[in-house]
């Protein structure tokens, strides 16, 4: 087996980074893969919360690269679905307790046992932020529709392509489209007008993420949760179905494309 | 509670007299605008300081964060020493001129830079003589020339040309959109208000001590 190493990353901090992450975790296991989370989150580990598995955890990322355990013994296996794992972060202030190499290292050796291993990014651009990204093979950007997001959003784009990571995709998170709608939010073409990268999707803001968040269950388990289909769709998407981005097509009443076309031609 | 946004003469005006630092002011500035019940995105504000003085740095803070909000600042107002505190000039559209070439007296310099990439938010780029660009450039990238700038894409950040010091330099781009536009040592910035979206490569220069941006015809 030669697992994919995707690292989740926003720059900006709390747009949904670990959100997606457990989401598309969840979605992909779901699709009978085997995936494995990691949170690199040091000192603020959520992903166990988010997943549930808080209580479950005896050994961290940190015990794994200084050896106090065996990558296998860290593993915690998911209570819902086979083959999804989490290694949680720990919950030490040290920051630099991991360097790039050894998470390269650590990438590596899941790759022989996982189809996908997820990395949930801390926020900033500091030391946590080239540990996550220092074994990926391809990356996911995180924004939501607001001047700052995107503006974050680029500049990690940026440090990801001088990193190498040359093709990043793009979720836009927290869309409302009522908002959009009425021109008080940066729409989907502005956005990828300026970041000039792929869309891999479109989640809506919807409260049964904060719900499910504090539950302690993915979204995407909630078969009416529209934030959870729309990451169940972007699964999809990463296992390389074609599947179409529908948010593009429910703003497109007639009105609206109008409006588009005019400022096309203006 | 909101006192600190008050309608002055019929101005928006957000007060942040009472803070000591910088810091607090942004930290002020964030809680009066959420807790207002009586701004509305897209509104022009003025920002009042009282006796404090802010370097071009921090009141570009200041927008950054009126702007998360949908809010546009208009005038910082202070009471400090006058021209200290003058906002920087903006930059006028000469439009109805119509079509102009390349001006005849535009500098050639030996060295020209080719950058075929978009430059994105945090990243700069310096050259003693020209740059070109076959990309964007965005909000918060740099691009700094001794001699011209020639952007093959949108310009949305800051372009900084004859950094020498030399005012017949130009900046052109197939769409000119930038947060602020420098010519040797003159530092302009969009007109604050309605954003004039032209469709059509401009070029921005030095006319009569002022830059002026006209539509360029290549
Ligand atoms: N689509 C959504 N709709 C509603 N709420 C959301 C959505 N996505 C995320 N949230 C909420 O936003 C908050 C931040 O999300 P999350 O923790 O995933 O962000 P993050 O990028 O991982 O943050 P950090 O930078 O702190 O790690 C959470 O409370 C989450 O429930
Ligand atoms: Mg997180």
């Amino acid at each position: 087996m030669k697992g994919k190493v995707i690292v989740i990353t926003s720059g900006k901090g709390g747009v949904g980074k670990t959100t997606t992450t457990a989401n598309l975790g969840t979605a992909l296991a779901m699709m009978n893969q085997k995936v494995v989370l990691i949170d690199t989150d040091i000192g603020l580990r959520n992903l166990d919360v988010v997943m549930g598995l808080e209580n479950r955890i005896v050994f961290d990322i940190v015990d794994v690269v200084n050896g106090n355990c065996k990558l296998k013994q860290a593993l915690i296996k998911d209570k819902r679905f086979e083959g999804l794992y989490l290694l949680p972060a720990a919950q030490t202030k040290d920051k630099s307790a991991v360097s790039p190499h050894q998470m390269k290292n650590l990438t590596n050796e899941l790759r022989n046992s996982f189809d996908f291993i997820l990395v949930d990014c801390p926020a900033g651009i500091e030391q946590g932020f080239k540990n996550a990204i220092a074994g990926a093979d391809d990356a996911i950007v995180v924004a939501t529709p607001e001047v700052s997001s995107v503006r974050d959003a680029d500049r990690i784009i940026g440090l990801l392509e001088a990193a190498g990571l040359n093709n990043p995709r793009l979720i836009i998170n927290r869309l409302r489209s009522k908002m959009v709608k009425r021109g008080d939010m940066m729409d989907i073409g502005d956005i990828i007008e300026i970041l000039s990268i792929e869309l891999l999707g479109v989640v809506p803001e919807d409260e049964t993420i904060v719900i499910s968040t504090n539950k302690g269950e993915p979204a995407v388990i909630e078969n009416n949760s529209r934030a959870g289909a729309a990451y169940r769709r972007i699964a999809r998407r990463i296992m390389g179905e074609n599947v179409p981005i529908e948010s593009l097509d429910d703003t497109g009443n007639l009105v609206d494309r109008f409006r588009k076309m005019l400022k096309l031609a203006r | 509670m909101s006192a600190a946004v008050k309608i002055w003469e019929g101005e928006n005006v957000i007060n942040l007299e009472i803070y000591d630092t910088f810091a607090e002011m942004k930290k002020g500035l964030q809680k009066e605008i959420r807790q207002s019940k009586v701004l509305l995105p897209g509104m022009k504000i003025n920002v009042y300081v009282g006796d404090k003085s802010l370097t071009d740095k921090q009141i570009r803070e200041i927008e950054d964060i009126l702007l998360d909000y949908g809010l546009h600042l208009k005038e910082l107002m202070t009471n400090g020493p006058p021209g200290k505190q003058k906002r920087k000039e903006s930059f006028s559209k000469v439009s109805e001129e119509g079509f102009i070439g390349f001006p005849e007296d535009m500098p050639e310099y030996e060295e020209t830079a080719l950058i075929r990439r978009n430059l994105r938010s945090g990243q700069k780029c310096f050259a003693r003589g020209n740059i070109v660009i076959l990309g964007d450039v965005n909000p918060g990238a740099e691009v700094i020339a001794g001699g011209n700038i020639i952007v093959m894409g949108v310009l949305r950040g800051m372009a900084h040309a004859g950094a020498f010091g030399d005012e017949n330099t130009v900046i052109a781009a197939l769409r000119l959109n930038p947060t602020q536009l420098r010519i040797a040592n003159h530092i302009t910035r969009p007109p604050d208000g309605e954003v004039i979206i032209v469709n059509a490569p401009e070029i921005a220069r030095i006319r009569a001590g002022k830059v002026v941006i006209e539509k360029l015809k290549i």
